[in-house]
């Protein structure tokens, strides 16, 4: 390549730098010094500079020069002969010129981080390695608080060194830049690495080759290059669909070029996980675009791309949400009446698009492709695959807690200030019935943080049924309703509100076609009217309809000022004030003063008593069987209860329900006479010596507690002292069985004194029962029964596993069996009960309908377990109260050894002492099942010495003698 | 170590708290100060201000000063006039230098007073001798990130620890480990039935853990016995916990020893149940002795030094049952303890001092490039 240059003479005896830094440039003079001045302070000393200037028109080449100048030796300036228009021939030019033995490469709009060659040049020389990658950052330079947000950093979290790419696919994938890496020069020129020329992406394919050709890389965690980036991006327009189109197939191109490459290199499971990063961000990115665009852009764009959709592996599919997947398969398939919803949900990953459908006893997102036709699919076995969305549980959510589509189908301006519209909301599985009450409303509120506090609402006129969506019209006379204060609220969002026979559930509404929604409306703001007076639609990168408030130009600079400057600034800051007053207000610190220092200071209620189940999550356990006996017993008291989360629906109403750490709650607990809990109430509160609490507690242990977990010991001596100081507020602790001194009496470091021999009162109810059923010589079914639909002649097994920890934030639970086999196999003898741990969220098929049950909704297990005619857990604590029925149980321990090893470890080795057979796969727990009779007469004896061992002190009137030893006093007469 | 090298000789100065205050700190800088003498550099330890505890230091071949008299003003304006002063003269003692000299600050504290001081030409090395996990609970991680931030490099003991710093944007984090503090010529022939823990009684080396754990394993091997050697403030505390769980009879409490390698030689077994570490001279030195190790993992530097499973047994930090499964393993197969306590001694000679000097001095030259 022909290439002017500056000369400058070198010295014969220059040592090679360490590194070289080819900048490139192009058009880019104002900001080229600091990015060359980034290398020349590098802490690291023996670096040159390689400048080559794509031929700009402005004056880039000349600061080139200027610089090489004033640094001889240091910087040298290149300048190609023609310009190339992207950066892969002035890269490769300064791979040519470089003499470092490593490159690196830097753009001119660019900067390095000071360290950046001495770390890199560091972990180059101790591993050896080909390539060094670092992080890099994107510096959003017009932000105004400084945004940074760190590249891929989940690869950089340490430093680590890779034989091979295919030690961390990952890599490959995601971090395609060729920017943050420094490279040993001679492997690039023995391997002839040079960036494609003449096609957009070409990092894409450069970092490629560069991965699989490595013989070493080494990755470390330091931040080493600053990508600057501008938001103000102009605008998109329908013009630059051309340009849009083209690079798209670029891209398509590039990724071509890179899967070759793999093919050719062998990298197989390479080319795997970038088909799953294709699926899960490169097309979703081009996805969300497509409500924007219109029909022929679309179709160019599903002509390309379906064209690459055909190489990507069918499993690939199954390693990315399921909506990824749909929304590829009906690219795929062209279907855009099913794809552009399923982007709506793509984009608003809540929202329910579809209708669904219902087939043999699965839930799939439409009803069509089911049947397969030609082209790979003959039966439909993959459609069906793609498109089952069960597991995401549309089926089993009531209409108030779904996100609908709602779909804008007639935007027009009727009259002067007055807007007509239309649209159709999306039925899923027909949730809304054909016969519903339907209300609505339409709701206009500005965007902002904090309160809402101007909101104007229009009435929806008609609303039906239409096909399987719920068509509706109305018309909103904006001049008149809409009022707002002035510019200050800018952006009004608009809502539909639907009613379906009293619950509601929110829609917004969503233009699916460019251009639908357009012009402007005449509106009267109560202030600044001079300035705004006329509101225009806008759609939101989300795809919702909103109003702007139109500005006229001067005013635009006015506002900018005002915002920005004194005025700005001060009521700014006056509203942060405002806010940090009001947060220390309501913080827990202030709480708790006030626990201490006031309500503390109030008299103490007789017959006051604060009860407690699970932190206030439920109605439930031994605290509620106290309070019923007492209310059973006709005692004068007065009844507290806390209740957290949504609301108090499920606690009794003759009872006083108070919030969880609300003003009411802490006042009560100050004045209590007794607390009645069985885990903790806040651990900050102090109990006054004239309260006495009564620790229920929840369940004997099996897994280690308390100072016996490892996490307890680690505290400090102060911490433990700290904690044992929580733990002495218990005046009194019940216990069941010499198990319990021996393991959570002497793991909360409990006074002997505190000890209540009593048994559980939540046990009470499965004593009797059992005394009952002996009497009678007949298991009785109650009122439960009949309201789970239990049919009379199918047993009840109930399937109560432990909590689960999941990693991320993934919070459902998987039955670790296949529950439609189960509900085949067993379905004609047993209804399954499945009762997740609060914490944990299960989803059944409609197929098992009716054969098993999700009972996790329910407060209080001890009814669940009265009912059920054998009891099947892991190491749930329900297998000590459960015993005490005597019926059959089984321990599907298929993780048994991860559990107790890699937890905090357990009292007894379950294995040993299970008083049922202990399986480990689904198939020993289908054979162990078979027969509930002989499982009860094989392990009859087992299970006795279980109770006695676990239960010894439940005899079915612990509630009694509690309400004996403690409140009889307030009996009456 | 008589051995000059070929390298440039340089000027270096330790700075730290003190010169001769109690502790893991000190033993380190002045046994670097010796071996970097007899590699033929100019060594000057440095110390702020006089120690509380005095470790005996004996003859040492290198100058020492100390730049207070007694304890410096408080934080304050009177605090800061000061520094200015002490500043001058550690700018005197670096202007003195010949080129190519390195400032090695030990502690956080000490960079407060070379950070006012002029270190142009000098390179400046900032060290955290203690595991970042353990840095972060106390206020000294807060003075790393602001006081090291622009030292030349930021040394921790391990990678990991390193990688760490970096992520809190310490980009000039690096790390060299400790040098083997000795290599005894005589291992432990590892015939007596002992446990040995050597350590300060004191809440960070976890002897209540450890009484915890000799609880459930004890009743299995009558015949062993476990020896605490250290003595500290916690002594009685933990003297009444040994009563309770009833291990009086088991448990023989030495008091601080002055022999090491005496006291490793009469054991076959080394327990660490601390709750932070950096990278623990203990471990080495028992490995040294061919002792084999259980620990509790509860630093990067731990499992840097003990290879799990082969030269040394790690459990989870805090997890006294875990911990007394490693013992009971060890205790109950002497096979075992013979192969990895030998896997130990030659493992460990990776710190050895020459390793170590030599990667100073790279250090040094690499900063120089």
């Amino acid at each position: 390549m022909n290439e002017e240059s500056l000369p400058v003479p070198l010295p014969a005896s220059a040592v090679a730098p360490d590194v070289s830094v080819v900048v490139i440039v192009y058009n880019d003079e104002a900001r080229l010094p600091t990015a060359v001045r980034s290398v020349l302070e590098q802490t690291l000393r023996n670096v040159e500079v390689v400048i080559v200037d794509d031929r700009s028109t402005d004056g880039s080449y000349d600061v080139a020069r200027r610089l090489a100048v004033e640094y001889p030796g240091r910087v040298r300036a290149f300048r190609l002969e023609r310009n190339s228009g992207g950066c892969g021939a002035p890269r490769n030019h300064g791979i040519a010129q470089a003499r470092g033995t490593y490159v690196l490469f830097l753009d001119s709009d660019d900067v390095l981080e000071r360290n950046a060659c001495r770390n890199m040049l560091e972990a180059a020389e101790t591993t050896g390695a080909d390539l060094v990658s670092g992080m890099c950052v994107r510096v959003h330079v017009d932000s105004r608080n400084g945004k940074e947000v760190k590249w891929y950093p989940w690869l950089y979290a340490r430093t680590r060194t890779l034989e091979s790419i295919s030690e961390l696919p990952d890599l490959l994938v995601f971090d395609t830049l060729s920017t943050n890496k420094c490279y040993r020069r001679e492997f690039l020129v023995e391997q002839g690495l040079e960036f494609p020329v003449g096609i957009h992406y070409e990092d894409l394919l450069f970092s490629a080759q560069a991965y699989a050709a490595a013989r070493r890389i080494t990755l470390i965690p330091n931040r080493v290059y600053d990508w600057n980036v501008v938001d103000k991006a102009v605008a998109k327009s329908i013009s630059n669909r051309r340009a849009d189109i083209a690079n798209f197939a670029h891209r398509m191109e590039i990724h071509r070029r890179v899967d070759q490459l793999l093919a050719d290199k062998g990298l197989l499971e390479l080319k795997f996980h970038k088909d799953v990063k294709f699926l899960k961000h490169d097309l979703v990115l081009h996805l969300r675009d497509l409500p924007f665009r219109d029909a022929s852009y679309r179709e160019e764009f599903a002509a390309i791309a379906r064209d690459y959709l055909e190489s990507i592996d069918r499993a690939a599919f199954d390693e990315v949400e399921p909506i990824h997947a749909i929304c590829a398969y009906l690219l795929q398939k062209s279907d855009w009446d099913n794809l552009l919803p399923a982007v709506d949900t793509l984009t608003n990953r809540d929202k329910i698009s579809s209708p669904m459908v219902e087939r043999d006893g699965r839930i799939y997102w439409c009803a069509e492709h089911l049947d397969g036709h030609g082209d790979g699919d003959p039966d439909g076995d993959f459609a069906r695959h793609v498109l089952d969305v069960t597991e995401l549980g549309y089926h089993v959510k009531p209409v108030e807690k779904m996100f609908l589509r709602n779909v804008l189908t007639g935007y027009e301006e009727a009259q002067a200030g007055t807007v007509r519209l239309a649209g159709r909301i999306t039925n899923p599985l027909g949730v809304i019935p054909p016969g519903a009450r339907l209300t609505g409303e339409l709701e206009f509120a500005a965007r902002r943080k904090g309160v809402r506090f101007q909101i104007f609402r229009f009435p929806v006129a008609t609303l039906r049924h239409e096909g399987e969506a719920i068509a509706w019209e109305a018309s909103a006379d904006l001049a008149r309703g809409l009022r707002p204060l002035g510019i200050v609220d800018a952006v009004w969002d608009v809502r539909l509100h639907l009613d379906v026979d009293g619950a509601r559930t929110t829609t917004r509404l969503t233009a699916s076609e460019p251009g639908l929604a357009d012009g402007q409306l005449p509106v009267r703001p109560r202030l600044t009217r001079l300035v705004a007076d006329h509101v225009t639609p806008e759609i939101s990168s989300r795809g919702h309809l909103s109003f702007r408030i139109v500005t006229r130009e001067k005013v635009d600079a006015l506002v900018e000022r005002g915002v920005r400057g004194a005025p700005g600034r001060f009521a700014k800051s006056g509203y942060r004030k405002a806010k940090a007053v009001r947060r220390k207000l309501t913080s827990g610190d202030t709480k708790i003063r006030l626990y201490h220092e006031v309500f503390s200071r109030l008299p103490v209620k007789k017959g006051l008593v604060v009860f407690e189940s699970h932190l206030g999550r439920q109605y439930s356990d031994s605290p509620k069987a106290i309070y019923e006996e007492m209310r059973r017993q006709g005692l004068e008291f007065e009844a507290v209860w806390s209740y957290t989360g949504s609301g108090p629906a499920g606690f009794p109403a003759d009872a006083t329900l108070v919030r969880r750490w609300s003003l009411p709650y802490l006042k009560a607990l100050a004045q209590a006479e007794f607390w009645v809990d069985n885990q903790s109430y806040p651990l900050k509160l102090t109990k006054r010596p004239e309260t006495t609490y009564i620790q229920t507690w929840h369940g004997s242990a099996l897994k280690r507690m308390g100072f016996d977990e490892p996490e307890w010991k680690l505290r400090t001596r102060p911490e433990q002292a700290e904690q044992q100081r929580t733990l002495d507020r218990f005046d009194r602790f019940l216990i069941r069985s010499e198990h319990d001194v021996r393991t959570l009496a002497r793991a909360f470091r409990l006074k002997e004194k505190t000890l209540l021999r009593v048994g559980y009162p939540r046990n009470d109810a499965l004593v009797q029962a059992r005394k009952r059923e002996e009497e009678v010589g007949l298991r009785e079914r109650g009122a439960l029964a009949a309201e789970l639909g239990i049919p009379g002649d199918k047993a009840v097994l109930l399937y109560a596993p432990t909590f689960r920890q999941h990693g991320g934030r993934q919070r459902r639970f998987e039955l670790p069996f296949d529950v439609e086999r189960f509900a085949d196999t067993f379905g004609d003898r047993y209804v399954l009960l499945v009762r997740s741990h609060y914490l944990n969220h299960v989803v059944l098929p409609p197929s098992v309908r009716g054969r098993v049950i999700d009972v996790s909704a329910h407060h209080d297990v001890t009814p669940l377990l009265a009912l059920a005619d054998g009891l099947i857990t892991d190491y749930s604590s329900v297998m000590f109260d459960y015993a005490l029925l005597g019926r059959p149980m089984f321990f599907f321990a298929y993780d048994y050894e991860e559990y107790v090893h890699e937890g905090r470890g357990t009292y007894f080795d379950l294995l040993e002492r299970a008083p049922g057979p202990v399986v480990r796969t689904e198939e020993e727990l289908h054979t162990a099942l078979a027969s509930l009779d002989e499982q009860a007469v094989k392990y009859a004896e087992a299970r006795e010495g279980f109770v006695a061992e676990f239960g010894e002190y439940d005899k079915g009137n612990a509630a009694q003698s509690i309400v004996d030893q403690f409140f009889a006093q307030w009996r009456r007469g | 170590m008589t051995l000059v090298s070929t390298d440039p000789q340089r000027d270096v100065f330790f700075v730290s708290n003190s010169v001769n205050e109690l502790g893991g700190v000190t033993s380190w800088s002045h046994q670097m100060a010796r071996l970097l003498t007899g590699r033929g550099h100019r060594v000057h330890v440095v110390g702020i201000t006089p120690p509380g505890v005095v470790q005996e230091l004996g003859e040492v071949p290198y100058p020492m000063t100390t730049l207070y008299a007694g304890q410096p003003p408080r934080p304050g304006r009177a605090r800061e006039a000061s520094m200015r002063e002490q500043a001058v003269r550690l700018t005197a003692l670096f202007r003195a230098a010949r080129p190519g000299a390195v400032v090695v600050v030990t502690q956080v504290w000490a960079m407060e007073w070379v950070a006012q001081a002029d270190t142009r030409g000098l390179t400046v090395i900032g060290m955290s001798h203690e595991s970042f996990e353990y840095s972060k609970a106390s206020s000294r991680f807060q003075r790393v990130r602001t006081y090291y931030k622009d030292v030349d490099r930021m040394l921790a003991l391990t990678r990991e620890d390193a990688d760490l710093w970096i992520g809190q944007g310490l980009n000039n984090a690096s790390y060299l480990p400790n040098p083997l503090p000795f290599m005894p010529e005589v291992p432990s022939p590892r015939t007596e039935k002992a446990v040995i823990s050597i350590g300060r009684l004191h809440d960070q080396k976890g002897i209540d853990m450890l009484l915890d754990t000799w609880a459930e394993i004890a009743p299995r091997h009558p015949d062993w016995r476990l020896r605490i050697y250290g003595s500290g403030e916690d002594e009685e505390i933990l003297k009444k916990q040994c009563t309770a769980l009833g291990l009086d009879n088991s448990v023989d409490w030495m008091g601080r020893t002055s022999d090491v390698p005496g006291a490793l030689r009469g054991g076959s077994v080394f327990v660490q149940s601390s709750r932070g570490e950096g990278f623990p001279l203990a471990l080495m030195e028992a490995m040294a002795t061919a002792v084999p190790c259980a620990a509790f993992d509860c630093a990067p530097g731990v499992h840097e030094i003990v290879r799990d499973g082969e030269d040394g047994l790690l459990a989870t930090l805090g997890n006294t049952g875990e911990l007394a499964r490693r013992l009971d393993t060890l205790m109950s197969d002497k096979e075992l303890r013979d192969g990895m306590g030998d896997a130990a001694r030659i493992n460990i000679q990776r710190y050895t001092t020459d390793e170590i000097v030599r990667k100073w001095e790279d250090l040094f030259a690499f900063l120089e490039r």
